[in-house]
């Protein structure tokens, strides 16, 4: 049983780690695209942020499961195969971007405009004033959002088990749910409930860290 | 650096400046003065480049800043420094960090930078507060590290756009005097908005008065505060002593005389009234008792001016005589209102004298 549990410990570890690290990039990136073109931003480009917008919200609305569906023949395309920790970590790793970029959007949105303006008067360039200024100011939220972000994903890899992705949401199922193993739906649970505790208690100490 | 604006315009969805001509030389305070929404904080965003006029040519230094491409107006906003209300200090770095912002941005020799900003912060007189982040300081201090950053690039030229709103009374006189000491050391030219005139009779030599979108005044600041010729401009100056009457007679005022009411009038010096003893010279002429209810005169030069609120029977049949007679003297005042039969009153002596 340690086995399993070890196993799919490490599945979910994985599968997690590698969606929030490159959903970050490319979360972080959407985010600031976003900013960046809205009406009011320090590039406005109305045509594109409508894009973004659509695009965002479309796939924003479609239930996980379905997704890692619909994403199959790119997965195929992607990883070469549409099963395995690594096949689910495609969908994980889209919907981790598609979360964070709006989250991180937010925390971009609440630097207050007349810092910008700062930038912008003392003839900072725009990519100055979102890295050295925006990013910058923003960086304590972004940190609580990705904790956040980072606990749904979480979850959202119970459902990896659909594709074969195993971890440890798939081992509570088959062998908790399916074949009755009591002890064991309960352990899963209580690894579950440290991991969740541990990402947020590291997610609160480096947001309240990084806040002066 | 001078600063000459040429026949500038600009409109939102109506027009917000129009026809506005100036010309800043090096080394002078310019006060722009007006009420909320006549456009004077649109006219300094325009100079700091953070708006663009629609009309009109902006040259600073010389180099035209209007109608040119981004880095070339980059280039001459790096040499000019901003100082805000809110201060608009980055949360997540210290006093002197914030300070070095600029050189951060533009130049890369960091072991030089420090030196630098730490002299900047010494001459703001912030020493000891360099490592304190913005939450740990008070909003005086806030602001002297915003004209630290203003300054660390060379700045010749700075902007501040009611920088002092934010504070008290007596840190922005600190503030002003601060500014004015840099002027004077360092030959920074500054361009400065604000509702309030003590701001700008405390720091100014220039003050340009701008209502509904338009330059209406502008000279010298002694002129403008012994001489003003707009009713706007005038109002502004009344606002430096227009304090309110004490409440408790505030209670009592008046619209109508009543018998044996007596007039408040509200005095106002605004003009080369010399050292001539005008009150007394009422009183004898007259011979009416005047009683001096609230006062607040300042000098400026050999002038006195500011507002006494005086009181005066009401039952005198020559007041309009004595209106006019003060108007020679260049005192104009204005009818406040009643105030009732003394015996009214609690307590004797029933008024402050002078505050």
């Amino acid at each position: 049983m340690e086995h399993l549990l070890i196993q799919a410990f490490i599945e979910t570890f994985i599968m997690v780690s590698v969606s929030m690290g490159l959903g970050t990039i490319m979360g972080v990136i959407l985010a600031f695209l976003l900013v960046l073109t809205k009406p009011s931003g320090l590039c406005p480009k109305p045509l594109v942020s409508h894009f973004l917008e659509i695009i965002l919200n479309g796939f924003r609305s479609i239930p996980f499961i379905i997704l890692i569906i619909l994403m199959i023949p790119f997965t195929r395309f992607w990883v070469g195969t549409s099963i395995g920790t690594a096949a689910a970590t495609l969908p994980l790793t889209f919907a981790a971007s598609l979360l964070i970029a709006r989250i991180v959007e937010d925390a971009l949105n609440t630097v207050p405009k007349g810092l910008l303006e700062v930038g912008k008067a003392m003839g900072a360039s725009n990519l100055q004033i979102i890295i050295k200024i925006q990013f910058r100011e923003a960086l304590p939220l972004m940190i609580s959002g990705l904790t956040t972000v980072s606990i749904n994903i979480i979850g959202f890899s119970a459902m990896a088990g659909t594709v074969g992705g195993g971890g440890l949401g798939d081992l509570a199922i088959r062998y908790g749910y399916q074949r009755y193993d009591f002890t064991l739906l309960i352990l899963v649970v209580i690894i579950l409930i440290a991991l969740v505790q541990c990402t947020q208690m590291i997610g609160n100490t480096l947001s309240r860290k990084l806040k002066k | 650096m001078s600063i000459i604006i040429k026949n500038l315009e600009k409109s939102y969805d109506k027009i917000v400046l129009k026809d506005i001509n100036l010309e800043i030389p090096q080394g002078q305070i310019l006060g722009i003065i007006g009420k909320s929404g006549t456009g004077k904080s649109t006219l300094l965003r325009c100079l700091n480049g953070l708006e663009k006029p629609d009309r009109g040519t902006i040259l600073i230094n010389g180099q035209l800043f209007t109608g040119v491409s981004d880095p070339e107006r980059r280039r001459i906003q790096q040499k000019c420094g901003n100082v805000f209300q809110t201060f608009n200090l980055l949360s997540r770095l210290t006093a002197l960090e914030n300070v070095m912002l600029p050189l951060d941005f533009f130049k890369k020799n960091s072991g030089k930078n420090k030196s630098k900003a730490l002299g900047m912060l010494h001459l703001v007189g912030l020493k000891g507060k360099e490592m304190s982040y913005p939450s740990q300081l008070s909003g005086g201090q806030s602001q002297r590290v915003a004209i630290a950053r203003a300054l660390i690039s060379e700045a010749a030229l700075l902007f501040c756009d009611e920088f002092t709103s934010a504070l008290d009374p007596e840190t922005s006189l600190e503030i002003l005097e601060l500014l004015r000491d840099l002027n004077k050391r360092l030959g920074i030219t500054i361009i400065l908005v604000t509702h309030d005139m003590s701001v700008v009779r405390e720091i100014c030599d220039e003050v340009c008065v701008l209502d509904k979108g338009q330059i209406i005044e502008k000279n010298d600041i002694t002129s403008i505060l012994l001489h003003p010729q707009k009713e706007v401009t005038k109002s502004l100056i009344r606002n430096l002593f227009n304090k309110d009457l004490p409440h408790h007679l505030q209670e009592m005022l008046m619209t109508n005389p009543k018998k044996g009411s007596s007039t408040l009038l509200r005095l106002f010096f605004s003009s080369q009234a010399a050292r001539e003893p005008i009150m007394s010279n009422l009183i004898r002429k007259y011979d009416i008792p005047i009683n001096i209810l609230f006062g607040n005169l300042d000098h400026i030069r050999e002038t006195t001016f500011g507002c006494l609120i005086v009181e005066i029977p009401y039952e005198i049949s020559n007041l309009d005589k004595l209106i006019k007679d003060l108007d020679q003297r260049n005192v104009s005042s204005e009818i406040i209102g009643y105030l009732p039969q003394k015996k009214e009153i609690h307590g004797t002596p029933p008024y402050p004298s002078i505050h």
